[in-house]
């Protein structure tokens, strides 16, 4: 039901926005990036999908509590000769999206390598979700979730199994990296005035900021720690003691 | 008298009845008229009130005959002058009694003369009074006609009271229509206020007056469409609406410019919904439009032009991302970094824009193609505004390219950093002419700055071609392997093709991915080729020793071996293929003259094919008998050899197929000058004596197919086709290597070749 209450705020296209944050989707190739993002910006399985060649835009409105979002979705090519062009993408990232195939556990003992240089390129408050792509296909299962759960532990991001296939969790990955960098800018480690950051005022959180002169996320800390709680029921793939809820 | 009249009856009625009643009882006396007459005075009644009224008066008449009464009476009437004279009571009575008729004459002509009197003044006043009357009568005729007049005269008035009312009533409808009319076709104070002041601001109230005003144009349109033509309010109407509109558009141009310059400014832009519905209503005054977006795009020039040079120079907050400057040590990562800024700056325009202009996003995402061909307008604008705003940029990126770039990497020096350079500003260009159109400035400048780029790989190449030019050979080295000049150039050629490899998308096809790189391969192969058969010729003039013609093969089947891995090299390693293909037949040609020679047959068989018919073979100074022995002995000695299956020189040659095949096609021509020579000793002409048993006297005996045998080859002339299938086989299945199976099938080629001559 928690799930079901993400997708109709989620899927409401909106106008205006609270917020515009940058993210970026990485991973090894073929661990299905693309139709993650797919999935998310369209509601639907990308058939036939090609390998990315360079880098990909799209973007989205979703719906926080009471923020409205932007997301602007910057999707990678996970081939090895495009990384000299990805990584010009990580600068001033807010978020980044660490796909993995769960299939494929090349892809999964890649992670390290490509977490060190979103760390490395992207902005300092650069936030990770980490993504076990296809989790539809359990029996071809290479990475043990438990295994995945304890490496995003270690290195301190989110973590969950997600199918673009089925859709199940697609959308969560972004809203959890959303909710994580809006609490930092409640924390106030991350201002949006400043460029650069990955994120930055939308019209109406600065008509807010206008008419009051403090800017307040009490509602939203609120109700989305009630919605991370309804999730993590659901999706039993959040991680203890992580930062985020 | 009149009163005495009507009681006559009665009474008579009355004694009627009574003399009725006295018949009986007198019957007689009642005919007497005496009696009767008696009978009737007594019977007479004077009780009645006429009677005592008539009594009443008449002593009213002689007062006196009562005490106070009458002497009051007289003194109270002037008219009873002789009541006066009355001085003896009861004589009154008498004289009344005597006096009675002429009393009452005189009473009533002194009445009737009272009567006439009284009439005479009458007559007077009614004379006086017709003579009123008729003045009266006079002044009413007077009266009337004025009334006639004034009636005449009034109804004119009534009637056009009658008409004003009717005029009226036209006037109320006529008003009821101009103020239906007013209201429908006039915009109120209000509306024009929203319009035109400068107080409203735009929003709702402003649209709504707007739309009505479009609407009443639309309307008189209408109406003046008809049959009636366009009439003067309906042109005053399309007049001063068109003022009001104008001035609605040029309020909405002012508050987009106003909102362009304001908005523009931020880095991350956002469209109010009032904004939007503005930039709708301007389409339909292009040319405000343009000057909206003309303002915008000024701004937005400016803005991303400061934004880029921010992000160049100062970075993000306190530092982070780093400034890209800072990395312009490091050409790759520059150039990169760059671009991407460039290309994430044109995405989020391109939302800016789309969302401006209402247009919903087609899901594409960006660098995937995008069709300029639909004529939308909105698409246009869209393309021009992009092209404005990112053109700007242009000026920053191609100072930073030249100056850093070109500078870092013309002091490495290094071509695959300048290749790679060139090969990721291919890329952009590429992604850039799909996202921003072929003809934008940035993506001619990428052009440029790419073409720039290719210049400056293609010269590093060309001039590293030419430092190998230069290169002289070590005249006293005997090796026959690569120089190490050919080897450090194919290694640059190696990884410069490694670099085009990883850059190909994988949607190129195969003519695009080989013309890609074909210059290069030109460039960098050509001189080495050139380089290695130049110097090996003259090294070979200066050492004759010196084993050229290996050398070059050597050379040239590792420049092929170098290019095999790739697949778009395929043309360049044909041509060199050529090259190696005529270098075998000129080494095969000069091995087999070798073999024969060292066989000891050469002399014999290039007698045997020269010589004239006339001059018999057996007399001739090389193939005399006693030399033929010779030559054969030595011929014989020579296939117990090591020579006859192993070439010492061809043994250099680093590809062992080849050696193998040249040998071989030595072997084959000299089993076949062997064969001639055996037929033309034979021959009768040549006078040899005893021909078999000078053949027979050596190894081979005279026997070809015993040769054949000796090499291990298969007899040529008898079992050629087959034989030359089998070895296809053979060697097709021993291959490993493309160019060695490239090497073998010119070597049959050059097996064709020994067998002709």
């Amino acid at each position: 039901m928690a799930i079901n209450d993400y997708e109709a705020d989620a899927t409401e296209l909106l106008e205006t926005y609270d917020f515009l944050m940058k993210y970026i989707v990485i991973g090894e190739a073929g661990t299905g990036k693309s139709c993650l993002l797919h999935h998310f910006t369209h509601n639907s399985f990308k058939d036939h999908s090609q390998h990315t060649i360079g880098v990909e835009f799209s973007s989205r409105t979703v719906k926080l509590g009471e923020k409205r979002i932007k997301l602007q979705l910057w999707d990678t090519a996970g081939q090895e000769r495009f990384r000299s062009v990805t990584r010009s993408y990580y600068r001033g990232a807010a978020g980044a999206i660490l796909v993995y195939d769960i299939t494929n556990r090349d892809s999964f003992t890649n992670l390290g390598r490509w977490l060190a240089d979103a760390r490395t390129l992207a902005s300092p408050n650069l936030v990770v979700v980490l993504v076990g792509n296809k989790s539809d296909r359990e029996d071809d299962r290479e990475v043990e979730w438990a295994e995945a759960s304890r490496w995003a532990a270690e290195n301190d991001v989110h973590f969950l199994e997600a199918s673009s296939l089925t859709g199940e969790n697609v959308e969560a990955p972004f809203l959890m990296a959303a909710r994580a960098i809006l609490l930092a800018i409640e924390s106030g480690t991350l201002d949006p005035e400043k460029a650069g950051s990955g994120v930055s005022y939308g019209d109406r959180a600065l008509r807010r900021v206008n008419s009051s002169s403090r800017l307040s996320f009490g509602s939203l800390s609120g109700s989305a720690r009630r919605r991370g709680g309804a999730v993590k029921l659901k999706v039993k793939s959040w991680i203890p003691g992580s930062k985020c809820c | 008298m009149a009163s005495l009249s009507p009681r006559t009856p009665s009474s008579i009625a009355r004694t009627n009845s009574s003399q009725s009643e006295r018949k009986a009882s007198w019957t007689a006396q009642s005919r007497n008229p005496v009696s009767q007459r008696l009978s009737k005075v007594l019977g007479t009644n004077f009780d009645s009130e006429d009677t005592r009224q008539a009594l009443r008066t008449l002593s009213e008449l002689y007062a006196t005959t009562s005490k106070g009464k009458e002497v009051q009476a007289p003194t109270s009437g002037p008219t009873q002058p002789m009541v006066l004279t009355e001085t003896v009571p009861g004589e009154l009575a008498a004289r009344a009694r005597k006096n009675l008729r002429r009393d009452m004459e005189l009473q009533l002509a002194e009445g009737s003369r009272k009567f006439l009197q009284a009439l005479g003044e009458v007559d007077t006043k009614l004379g006086a009074l017709q003579t009123h009357v008729a003045a009266m009568r006079t002044s009413c005729d007077e009266a009337e006609t004025q009334l006639a007049l004034t009636n005449e005269s009034s109804k004119l008035l009534l009637e056009r009271a009658g008409n004003l009312r009717d005029e009226r009533q036209e006037v109320e409808d006529k008003k009821t229509i101009i103020t239906l009319f007013l209201a429908r076709f006039t915009l109120t104070e209000l509306e024009l206020q929203a319009l035109t002041s400068r107080d409203v601001p735009i929003g709702q109230r402003f649209f709504d007056a707007m739309d009505k005003t479009e609407r009443i144009r639309e309307d008189c349109r209408v109406l003046m469409a008809g049959e009636d033509g366009s009439t003067k309010a309906g042109l005053e109407i399309m007049a001063s609406t068109s003022t009001h509109l104008e001035d609605g558009y040029e309020k909405i141009l002012r508050y987009c410019s106003n909102e362009f310059r304001k908005v523009g400014r931020d880095s991350q832009l956002e469209v109010s919904p009032v904004m939007k519905q503005t930039i709708q209503r301007l389409r339909k005054r292009p040319e405000l439009l343009t000057e909206a977006l003309s303002a915008l795009s000024e701004t937005r020039q400016a803005t991303l032009l400061s934004s880029f040079i921010a992000a160049l120079t100062r970075g993000g907050p306190s530092g982070y991302p780093r400034p890209i400057e800072l990395h312009a040590h490091d050409p790759m990562r520059y150039v990169g970094d760059m671009l991407a800024w460039v290309h994430q700056t044109i995405a989020a325009e391109r939302e800016f824009l789309e969302s401006l202009f209402g247009i919903k996003s087609d899901g594409r995402m960006v660098g995937s193609v995008r069709n300029f061909s639909s004529k939308a307008e909105e698409e246009e604008w869209i393309r021009e505004l992009m092209d404005l705003a990112v053109g700007k940029l242009c000026v920053p990126l191609k100072a930073g390219f030249s100056v850093r770039v070109q500078q870092t990497v013309r002091s490495q020096e290094s071509n695959i950093v300048s290749y790679k350079i060139a090969n990721l500003l291919q890329f952009y260009l590429m992604t850039m002419r799909r996202t921003i159109g072929e003809d934008a400035l940035l993506s001619t400048t990428l052009k440029e700055i790419t073409d720039v780029a290719y210049k400056v790989f293609y010269d590093s190449i060309e001039a590293q071609s030419q430092t190998l030019s230069r290169i002289r050979f070590d005249l006293d080295d005997p090796s026959l392997t690569p120089p190490n000049a050919i080897l450090d150039h194919s290694q640059i050629l190696r990884e410069v093709m490694q670099v085009y490899q990883s850059s190909l998308l994988g949607t190129e096809d195969e003519d695009e991915i080989n013309a890609g790189f074909n210059q290069v391969l030109d460039i960098m192969v050509d001189p080495a080729v050139q380089m290695c058969i130049a110097n090996s010729e003259e090294k070979m003039k200066a050492r004759p020793r010196w084993d050229g013609q290996v050398f070059i093969l050597n050379c040239l089947c590792y420049l092929q071996s170098v290019l095999s891995t790739f697949e778009f090299t395929t043309q360049k390693r044909a041509e060199i293929q050529k090259t190696i293909d005529q270098r075998i037949a000129l080494l095969t040609t000069e091995h087999s003259d070798n073999v024969l020679r060292d066989a000891g047959l050469w002399e014999v068989a290039e007698t045997c094919k020269h010589h004239e018919t006339d001059e018999p073979l057996s007399r001739l100074p090389s193939t005399q008998p006693a030399d033929l022995q010779r030559a054969l002995q030595r011929f014989s000695m020579w296939l117990s050899g090591l020579d006859v299956v192993h070439s010492p020189r061809l043994s250099h040659l680093t590809v062992q197929k080849m050696h193998t095949q040249i040998h071989q096609d030595a072997l084959v021509r000299l089993a076949k000058e062997y064969k001639m020579i055996c037929e033309e000793v034979k021959k009768p002409a040549n006078r040899y004596e005893a021909a078999a048993t000078l053949l027979g006297s050596e190894r081979p005996f005279g026997q070809v197919h015993l040769l054949w045998q000796i090499f291990g080859l298969e007899d040529k002339e008898e079992e050629e086709e087959s034989s030359d299938e089998g070895e296809d086989e053979d060697e097709d299945e021993e291959e490993d290597t493309e160019e060695e199976g490239e090497g073998e099938g010119d070597s049959e080629e050059s097996e064709g070749e020994s067998e002709e001559s």
